[in-house]
């Protein structure tokens, strides 16, 4: 055990200097061709990717919340929303009428055995991290009410 | 632990050395710890003790993730460590152990993807097959072994395995082997308005059967799976059937009787701008699937091929996690509680208004579900045969009617409210058998409300009332929480169980920090005794009364 945090306190303050490559993980389109990560980040050179779950109540406040603004982020700043759901077979069937009753304009992936879910290291959802260039350059877990707020002052930042 | 030690001194290395430019290193640490706390009035009749808690009355799991990638490479480990035990409900197959736990090396190059060690993996819904890992539940079923992907065009793919499954720190007896298929004919084809896939897998586990000829050592599952899409429709079919194979009860053979088992999942969906509706119907008979013949409905998941959740609603406000339902697969010939699967679906839809309208000036958003499970309406005969019905009418299981409505009253304030009517078979809910308890009919009501202050501070309200006649009565619930901004959070809770005989608080208060690749919560309180459900998989957890914290660092 003590070995453990040892290490694990060695290798986190090594981590902090660790390249923040974007993990290329496989895993799928609503409509069940394979695609990756890093293939669905490509098309923009900021991309926000957000862990989230059907049955996750702050993960559907905060995509609720950015629905609100995101057509004036995208204008203001060219940057695009992915939103991974990480529904396993339980509840993956309502991910595809969930977000058009929602009317969100996301460009949606599954995670459904959790791949992408573990090679960020998410122990929980809402996990949303800011890509540029298949770097990640933000990242926050939970949700409160006006986090969008400051994970935009962050899309300006990198903007620029 | 020395392969642990190894590797690190192998990092050191390479890190002191300063070669590390052309890879990239990515993890982290997740620690789950209790310190349990007596609680002499945490009862609910007089005579009962209230919580004791156990000797060891500090208990922390944890897990330490390290990967590497280079170019096509990637390795990775993963140390665990329960020590002095696990928390309190998880398998005690963990308690008192550490050690590194999964480890793997994977070659990814175009078409091809290999991997050597622990690896997880799903085919089609999992209904089949699925190794995954869950640290809420203590489920980790990851397979020890090699598996290679394989994709030579984007409209085929294949998988194929061999391995073990984990079983805490050791490794289940059956050897599992199996392979998945799948084509996208909508691909192949250049259809532009339907979309056709077709997949179909097998499943086979080898265990020894010792000096017990009657019984078999291969156990196969086949599968065979349609997906289709039309304009705004889509909708879904999977089959399996698996080979017989004995029934197991507590770590015992019920006979040296073969029964086979089947599986049938079928979907349909519609989704347009606004609106959206599925339905998910499933049947499932002597459909459970363990990667040892003995380990069947052990009660803390281990050792599961396949994947078969309850196909309700996942709640998660104090009061509607009370009632849950279960997936109940299993054949049982008991006398006393003889049943041999379970049928019944599920339902959705999703409703949000134009923003001009009434209703969509207020950002109106509707969201309806209802779900009916049994049990198969079967009939046993002496000899432990038995004769069922595809659908007939089986014992109710579980029956959900609920629906919300969330809006957005300007840009400072949001409410949730939220409606739930529940009838469960006692048996489901409480334990027991199954059919002949009674029913447990409940209400519930759910008033949520969030206001946003400025700079990034909010307050959230949650008030909610339980209803019934049956169990421990009536409850009342409420949640404060306040976010002084995204990283600090604080909150207070109480389920209060006024109805019943021991009128209980489970209050509990916590609070988190979040930054960046961190998160650390703290919380103490009350625990409810009973299942807790993550993804449609349950586990049981003692009431008792305590402090947890959670750490959890990425990089």
């Amino acid at each position: 055990m003590k070995h453990l945090f040892y290490f694990s306190f060695f290798l986190i303050s090594f981590g902090v200097s660790a390249q923040d490559l974007l993990p290329d993980v496989a895993l799928k389109t609503l409509d069940g061709t394979n695609t990756s990560l890093s293939e669905a980040s490509a098309t923009q050179s900021l991309t926000v990717i957000s862990l989230w779950a059907t049955w996750c109540v702050p993960c559907i406040k905060e995509l609720d919340a950015i629905s609100e603004v995101y057509q004036d982020w995208q204008d203001e700043t060219n940057v695009s929303l992915i939103a991974v759901s990480i529904d396993d077979a339980r509840t993956v069937k309502r991910v595809k009428p969930m977000i058009n009753g929602k009317g969100w304009d996301y460009t949606i992936l599954l995670d459904t055995n959790n791949d992408v879910k573990r090679a960020l290291g998410a122990a929980t959802v809402p996990l949303t991290i800011l890509v540029k260039d298949g770097v990640i350059v933000y990242r926050h877990s939970g949700y409160a009410p006006g986090a969008e707020d400051e994970l935009y002052e962050e899309i300006l930042a990198q903007a620029d | 632990m020395k392969y642990f030690l190894a590797l690190c001194g192998l990092i050191t290395t390479i890190m002191a050395t300063g070669q590390t430019p052309q890879g990239t290193l990515f993890g982290g640490f997740e620690s789950n710890s209790q310190w349990l706390l007596d609680d002499f009035d945490l009862k609910v009749s007089e005579s009962e003790p209230g919580f004791i808690a156990p000797e060891d009355a500090f208990r922390a799991n944890s897990y330490f993730q390290l990967n590497y990638n280079i170019g096509e490479f990637t390795a990775g480990v993963q140390y665990e460590s329960y020590m002095p035990s696990a928390l309190l409900g998880f398998s005690p197959t963990f308690d008192n152990q550490s050690g590194v736990a999964t480890y793997y090396l994977n070659f990814k190059h175009d078409q091809l993807d290999l991997t050597a060690g622990y690896f997880y993996e799903q085919f089609g819904n999992g209904l089949i097959l699925r190794g995954w890992e869950d640290r809420q539940l203590g489920i980790n079923s990851a397979f020890q072994g090699i598996r290679a992907k394989f994709n030579p065009t984007d409209y085929f793919a294949f998988t194929g395995l061999i391995g073990q499954q984990r079983n805490g720190f050791e490794l289940s007896e059956g050897v599992v082997n199996a392979f998945d298929l799948n084509f996208d004919l909508g691909q192949k084809f250049q259809w532009s308005q339907i979309d056709l896939r077709m997949g179909g897998s097998y499943v086979n586990r080898f265990q020894d059967r010792g000096t017990n000829s009657a019984i078999p050592t291969n156990v196969a599952a086949y599968s065979g799976r349609i997906d289709w899409g039309i304009g705004q429709f889509y909708g879904g079919i999977e089959a399996i059937k698996k080979d017989p194979d004995v029934i197991a009860n507590e770590g015992t053979l019920v006979s040296n009787r073969l029964y086979d088992g089947t599986a049938l999942q079928a979907n349909i969906g519609f989704s347009k701008k606004g609106l959206g509706a599925s339905a998910t119907f499933r049947r499932l008979e002597n459909f459970s699937f363990y990667s040892d013949r003995l380990a069947e409905g052990n009660q803390f998941n281990q050792e599961l091929i396949n994947y078969t959740p309850a196909l309700t609603k996942q709640q998660d406000y104090l009061l509607t996690n009370i009632y849950v339902y279960n997936a109940q697969p299993r054949l049982i010939t008991d006398p006393l509680d003889q049943r041999a699967g379970e049928v019944g679906l599920q339902s959705d839809i999703f409703l949000s208004f134009p923003k001009k309208s009434a209703l969509g000036k207020v950002g109106t958003k509707i969201a309806a579900n209802f779900s009916y499970w049994a049990g198969l309406d079967a009939t046993f005969y002496e000899d432990q045969s038995y004769d069922v019905e595809f659908i007939g009418k089986g014992n109710r299981y579980f029956r959900d009617i609920n629906a919300e409505i969330k809006n957005r009253w300007g840009k400072s304030f949001n409410s949730v409210l939220t409606y739930q009517n529940i009838i469960a078979d006692k048996g489901v809910v409480l334990g027991g058998p199954l059919g002949s308890q009674g029913d447990i009919k409940a209400s519930i009501i759910v008033a949520e409300g969030t206001y946003k202050l400025s700079k990034g501070r909010s307050i959230r309200g949650v008030v909610q009332y339980l209803s019934t006649e049956q169990d421990r009565k009536n409850w009342s619930g409420a949640v404060v929480e306040y976010n002084f901004n995204a990283k600090w959070a604080v909150y207070a809770a109480d389920a209060y169980n006024h109805g019943g005989e021991g009128k209980i608080h489970y209050y509990n208060t916590g609070g988190s920090y979040t930054k960046g690749r961190t998160r650390f919560a703290m919380n103490y309180g009350r625990q409810r005794g009973g299942l807790i459900c993550v993804g449609g998989v349950c586990r049981f957890v003692p009431e008792n009364n305590g402090f947890s914290m959670n750490l959890n660092v990425t990089f």
